[in-house]
């Protein structure tokens, strides 16, 4: 079991390597819901400014 | 949308428990093996990682070529999100072999024939990204898809590295098939099932993400075109 680090360290870093791909996915995703939230915002103040047109 | 969306999920969570199975395969069901001892066991997660980085990448030539006929941009798409997982998967290969290099070989790293080519591969598919990020839009799908058909020329010279240069990387697939006991191969070929899984999923994640980037930016360009043109006529 001397070799035991070398297992541990190869396991480590391959799962520390997808979760993070997986944490850039979820922050892109959320980004994209902060993006879509201010197109709404902005939509609504045109619709407002028409209206009172 | 609603029905597509519980099936992306199912399948994640699919995902998540034939890989818990593959990783109770990796730890308790298969031997360890009498020579290498506990250090073989990245062996599980090595070879999968270089199949699906190879896999990664023919999607990538595939979808480049599909998107050279039909000039469909979701086969760029395709294309780009591929080649982002495919070097996801070559890093980890990249680094899991040295660290089983280095109690086995002696060494972290020598220039032999599979590792070399594997290096050049990995460059290749982070010059095609950096390439996306530095060439202007209307340019970027084109030379993307070039780029993308011309780079896959290195995964065959990777993948039989093995057998047409002398080298001392260990040749899993042989003439006679996977030479080991049977509950390694049931290991090996569940990991791989377990990889597959995972790349499906993190391929459709990402693919939808894009397209969302897409959309946006299309609307976004709608809507300020509209804004100007109001405060024109205001």
């Amino acid at each position: 079991m001397d070799n035991g680090i070398y297992l541990f360290a190869a396991f480590g870093i391959t799962w520390t390597i997808i979760f993070a791909y997986v944490f850039k996915l979820f922050r892109d995703q959320r980004a994209l819901g902060e993006q879509i939230d201010h197109i709404k915002t902005t939509i609504r103040r045109n619709i407002r400014i028409d209206g009172g047109d | 949308m609603k029905r597509l969306q519980t099936l992306s999920i199912a399948f994640q969570v699919l995902t998540y428990v034939v890989m818990l199975f593959a990783l109770y395969a990796i730890f308790l069901y298969a031997p360890v093996e009498k020579t290498m001892g506990v250090i073989q066991k990245i062996f599980y997660i090595h070879v999968p990682s270089a199949f699906l980085a190879y896999l990664a990448f023919l999607v990538t030539f595939i979808a480049s070529i599909l998107y050279l006929i039909r000039r469909e941009t979701r086969w760029d798409t395709v294309a780009h999100c591929s080649v982002e997982i495919g070097v996801v998967f070559c890093t980890i290969v990249l680094i899991t072999g040295p660290i089983w290099a280095k109690p086995i070989w002696n060494v972290w790293w020598t220039w032999d024939p599979r590792l070399t080519t594997t290096l050049i591969l990995w460059f290749t598919y982070v010059a095609y990204l950096t390439l996306r990020r530095s060439v202007k839009e209307n340019r970027r799908a084109n030379l993307s898809a070039v780029f993308g058909i011309i780079g896959f020329i290195n995964v065959p010279i990777t993948f039989f590295s093995i057998r047409l240069w002398r080298t001392i990387h260990p040749v899993v697939i042989t003439g006679q098939g996977l030479n080991m006991s049977r509950p390694m191969k049931f290991t090996l070929m569940w990991t791989m099932v377990a990889f597959c899984f995972l790349f499906f999923a993190l391929l459709v994640s990402r693919i939808q993400i894009e397209r969302l980037k897409l959309f946006i930016e299309e609307v976004t360009d709608i809507m300020e075109d509209m804004i100007s043109k109001n405060s024109e006529r205001n």
